[in-house]
């Protein structure tokens, strides 16, 4: 089995470190692609044994199951890209935020009768194979290619298949999870600090707290509460601390960051959807590398006006 | 080697589901002691495999490293009544919040001249081996028993030799920070749960993220602000997200959080250090069970007037005072005859404060 990235930024590197160290998938059978060959992702994927050619062609006609690792906006013209090369074997697997498995399903439509399509949001933790991933799968996948996926995600991490529709919330909590406590540990080493600890051991013994509490929760039957309760003792310094969390309402902090994230997805996935947006929300500068991609023109990609995403009125435009 | 753990509470049972689960000591090489037998902890203490015992004494004699891993105010009854029995192999680690080496170290002068004295900080999470241990040595340890003792506890996590002065701030820290932990996963659980997630599903994958990030931070040699901002896209979820925690101010809790850990730590001890508390102070009903102990008087001074910790006067051989829910305590040892002593304390001071109502991270102290 191969494996294919269309994309060799963050997410395709920390998902091949992940599978390599794994031992899943062995380097030389990973392609990934990408027209920027100056992104620091690039070199370190080839150390790492991967294949790295700029045509997303080549990847898709080397690989069985294809990720998708671009942004939201980049995967209508990598579907266009890439759909006439797909064949019966792929299985299609969107990593972007907020792109629906109906809205890429529809894309490939034109080119393939029953496009393997399936959707999964994972985060980068994954790097160090504790990942938390979800994954739906799309009306023409089969239940081994759901299997498959799990079995490769699963290396990295957490991974169980949910509703589609879960998946904006997912994004909240276990896709932007990691900024939370990214934060959190920056925090809990300046209190550290402030209180006489040196850097290096203050973060060392917050981020070491985290995992640990972490790995309680993960490990027990039991309620988070009940963990607290049973580090807090009457009158000690853990409970002191506990009331100062509360009075600033830190726990409605993480509720609010949760649902903010979430939000922000379904807006995105909305825009996406709605199938038209501005040619200034294309960076620039990706647009003229897809651009000079052969094959690849600015009447084909819709650049003059409101661009229509997954319009299949776009003229199919060929590939050499 | 031999393993000892004076207490058979939470923090006992931790570490030696930890060790165990480690490889690093055989379950038959531990024992245990606690006069309390009905505590959960110890039957999954024997269920390991480890030998318990009501005494002491016992466990102290099988022993080579002595965990004492009871609450804070026992320690002083619990070194008097070992203290005849610590031998020159002996390596006693406290893990008791607030207590210092030297207070260890001055009581246990009275049986030995140079006596063995470490003392660390650990966390709940040595229970699934990834806790947080720092620890300071005595004058009179040696570097080897710092490095055995680094042994011992780097199967269960992280552990690292740190001057004792900064043992406080490593409890606002690691020794409170798994609670820190614990609340902030219940809201993420929460928050996913409003945004449609079943609850276990949630539950789940915000600790396996917390788990994520905090295993990337540790392998990796960047800042904990350079990994955010690479989770962070222009425009993206996640800096929406942040902008939230920033604005209600989420850094400026946690730094108050392990100030107020870390200062309420440095106000027990030094409360423990006074020695000298008001009679009105005292718990009258615990004064009555203690009363009962064979060979104490009621006539002693020391209930009529304030109170002399770690004095030797009358049928009273030490006077100790704790805080239970609000409420100070006072709690005795007292100089039997020689036929009644048993090494035994009274035992109504470990029911009512080592029966599990509450454990701690820090080590059984109903300081902490």
């Amino acid at each position: 089995m191969s494996v294919g990235f269309i994309g060799a930024g963050q997410l395709a590197h920390a998902l091949v470190k992940g599978f390599t160290a794994a031992g899943v998938i062995a380097t030389h059978r990973i392609t990934a692609s990408s027209p920027d060959t100056d992104l620091p992702t690039v070199i370190g994927l080839r150390k790492m044994g991967a294949y790295f050619t700029t045509s997303n062609k080549e990847t898709v006609n080397k690989s069985d199951v294809l990720f998708l690792a671009v942004k939201p906006h980049i995967i209508p013209f990598v579907l266009d890209e890439i759909g006439p090369d797909i064949e019966d074997r792929h299985l299609i697997v969107s990593c972007a935020a907020g792109v629906t498995i109906s809205s890429i399903e529809k894309k490939l439509l034109q080119y393939r009768p029953a496009p393997k399509v399936i959707r999964c949001m994972t985060n980068t933790p994954v790097v160090v194979r504790e990942g938390a991933t979800v994954y739906a799968t799309g009306s023409h996948a089969e239940v081994e290619d759901g299997k498959l996926l799990e079995q490769l995600m699963g290396s990295v991490g957490y991974c169980t298949e949910v509703e589609e529709d879960l998946i904006d919330a997912v994004t909240g909590l276990s896709g932007s999870g990691p900024a939370y406590a990214f934060l959190a540990v920056d925090a809990l080493a300046d209190g550290g600090v402030k209180m006489g600890l040196p850097r290096r051991l203050a973060v060392r013994l917050g981020a070491q707290a985290l995992l640990g509490a972490a790995k309680m929760l993960l490990e027990s039957e039991q309620h988070p509460g009940q963990l607290k309760d049973n580090v807090a003792s009457p009158g000690g310094a853990t409970i002191h601390a506990l009331h100062v969390m509360e009075s600033g309402g830190f726990r409605s902090l993480l509720i609010n960051a949760v649902e903010a994230s979430c939000i922000r997805t379904r807006e995105l996935q909305h825009l996406a959807d709605q199938e038209k947006i501005s040619p200034a929300a294309i960076k620039k500068t990706t647009l003229d590398k897809v651009l000079q991609q052969p094959g690849a023109t600015a009447a084909g990609v819709g650049v003059r006006t409101g661009l229509n995403l997954f319009n299949s009125s776009t003229s199919k435009h060929k590939k050499n």
